[in-house]
């Protein structure tokens, strides 16, 4: 059996991975314009003013509670969910892999290594379930995804935490704590963005997040040597898009990771700092791009979606034409 | 949905697995936040005199000079603002080992133009043979890109 690049999980990972990523921009938005709010000012406007952030913040956080809770019994209660997870512990290739991306951008390794392929093309049947960067996604949000819900629990009601905390600081505290969390998430999503979303053989999107593989047909040319990616042609905008993205991601991260060192929580300071510390403009600017490159993630998670459903629309337009049934490749299958 | 049968048996999950889970998880939330919110004190069963802070600052208010001294949230927050640099330094090494990796690999593919095959006979791919060091200044790829696209041109 082969695999072809796009259709590689379940309906329900990615329905899951859509729900997910459609929760966790809800939640970047309205949490990160509540702790970046004098470079978002504007989203906090959008989304009426402190309550009406507040609000959807923890709506999308009872959503998120949901969705991590029905993941872990989905992982503990199947046989499919045990069994992947045996596919996303890191193996030596994996570092092989780091290393060899790492010498392929230098240029003394000539392809990249199959567990960090994102495009396979001929060479699908080589290369693992995820690659090893997918394995650390999994991984790293796994585990900020719960520190985050445990903390959002905390804070769900601060006069409970000043209760127990005895003080009112406390509840200042475990804000900032969260805030912080978030942060590392924030960058890594960006990061996730541009990797699935500017691959150049598979711009503007990666189809394997959305179009599960039960819709992908199990037949492909297998005469090609390597990935054959010399066969395919560039898009147009490719360079001018994967260069201004690629800049905005960079822009984005340095600039949240500097606001988040800016925006003092805890301990609370003496004087409020305006304008969220001394590089005004810029971080704003810096900022405001980071939440472009996240909306951007967020239009093409739907354009995504967009692929799926036209291509179970194709689908069903080819079973129904009679010539395609006396078409090559499905005729020539054993049933 | 007759436009299955061409597709293969693929072994996703049970249909009844993600219904009784989805209801558990929906259940386990309700739970989890009417708890959180049970947690909620009101305002005015707060503390508002909490004199446990000594020396100078003891007093009306002097609970909040305390707790904004708290050593472990200090080092909690510090912690997680070094693992965000940390992390942070680390996936921008990941953006720009990718978007280079991602350089190179548009550099084997067809740019827009070039695939039919006089387009590719009029490229710099093809003067490869006569003098590279042109070329490989041309197109700013490794050489085998070149050939590649040479060996293409039929």
């Amino acid at each position: 059996m082969t695999q072809l690049d796009h259709g590689k999980f379940s309906k329900m990972t990615t329905t899951f991975h859509t729900l997910l990523a459609l929760d966790v921009f809800v939640l970047f938005f309205s949490g990160y314009s509540l702790m970046f709010n004098d470079e978002l000012w504007w989203m906090v406007g959008l989304m009426g003013g402190a309550q009406g952030v507040s609000a959807v913040h923890r709506i999308a956080g009872g959503g998120l509670l949901t969705l991590i809770v029905f993941w872990m019994l989905m992982m503990v209660t199947t046989d499919t969910g045990r069994g992947n997870f045996r596919e996303i512990l890191p193996s030596k290739g994996d570092f092989d892999a780091f290393i060899q991306d790492v010498q392929f951008l230098l240029g003394s390794a000539d392809e990249r290594h199959p567990n960090a392929r994102q495009f396979a093309g001929g060479t699908a049947d080589e290369i693992p379930l995820l690659t090893y960067i997918g394995k650390g996604v999994v991984f790293i949000f796994a585990a900020e995804l719960t520190l985050l819900t445990i903390s959002g629990l905390l804070i769900w009601s601060k006069t409970g935490v000043m209760d127990i905390m005895a003080t009112k600081t406390a509840a200042a505290a475990f804000v900032t704590f969260h805030g912080l969390l978030g942060v590392i998430m924030l960058m890594g999503v960006m990061f996730h963005i541009f990797e699935h979303g500017f691959h150049p053989a598979l711009y503007p999107v990666e189809v394997k997040a959305f179009i599960p593989k039960s819709m992908i047909p199990e037949e492909h040319d297998d005469d090609t040597e390597g990935t054959g990616i010399e066969l395919l042609e560039l898009a147009p905008s490719w360079n001018m898009a994967s260069t201004v993205v690629g800049a905005m991601t960079v822009i984005g991260i340095v600039s949240v990771l500097l606001g988040s060192l800016f925006d003092e929580g805890y301990p609370v300071p003496r004087e409020i700092a305006i304008g969220g510390g001394p590089t005004d403009i810029l971080l704003t600017v810096g900022i405001n791009m980071g939440v472009f490159v996240l909306l951007l993630g967020l239009v093409l998670q739907m354009y995504g979606n967009l692929l799926r459903v036209r291509w179970q629309k194709q689908l069903e337009q080819e079973a129904s034409e009679p010539t395609t049934a006396a078409d090559g490749g499905h005729v020539e299958s054993d049933d | 949905m007759s436009y299955r049968e061409h597709l293969p048996e693929t072994e996703g999950y049970p249909r009844a697995a993600i219904a009784i889970n989805a209801l558990i998880a929906l259940a386990v939330t309700a739970l989890i936040l009417w708890w959180a919110a049970d947690f909620a004190v009101f305002y005015e069963e707060l503390f508002r005199i909490q004199p446990i802070a000594e020396g100078a600052n003891a007093g009306v208010g002097s609970d909040w000079t305390a707790g904004n001294q708290i050593a472990w949230l200090d080092f909690m927050i510090a912690i997680t603002h070094a693992a965000d640099v940390i992390m942070g330094v680390f996936i921008l090494f990941m953006v720009f080992l990718h978007w280079g990796a991602f350089r190179r690999l548009a550099g084997r593919m067809r740019h827009p133009g070039d695939s039919d095959s006089s387009a590719v006979a009029a490229d710099g791919g093809q003067v490869a043979d006569a003098d590279a060091p042109a070329d490989a200044a041309g197109d700013g790829t490794v050489d085998d890109a070149a050939a590649t696209d040479g060996g293409e041109a039929r």
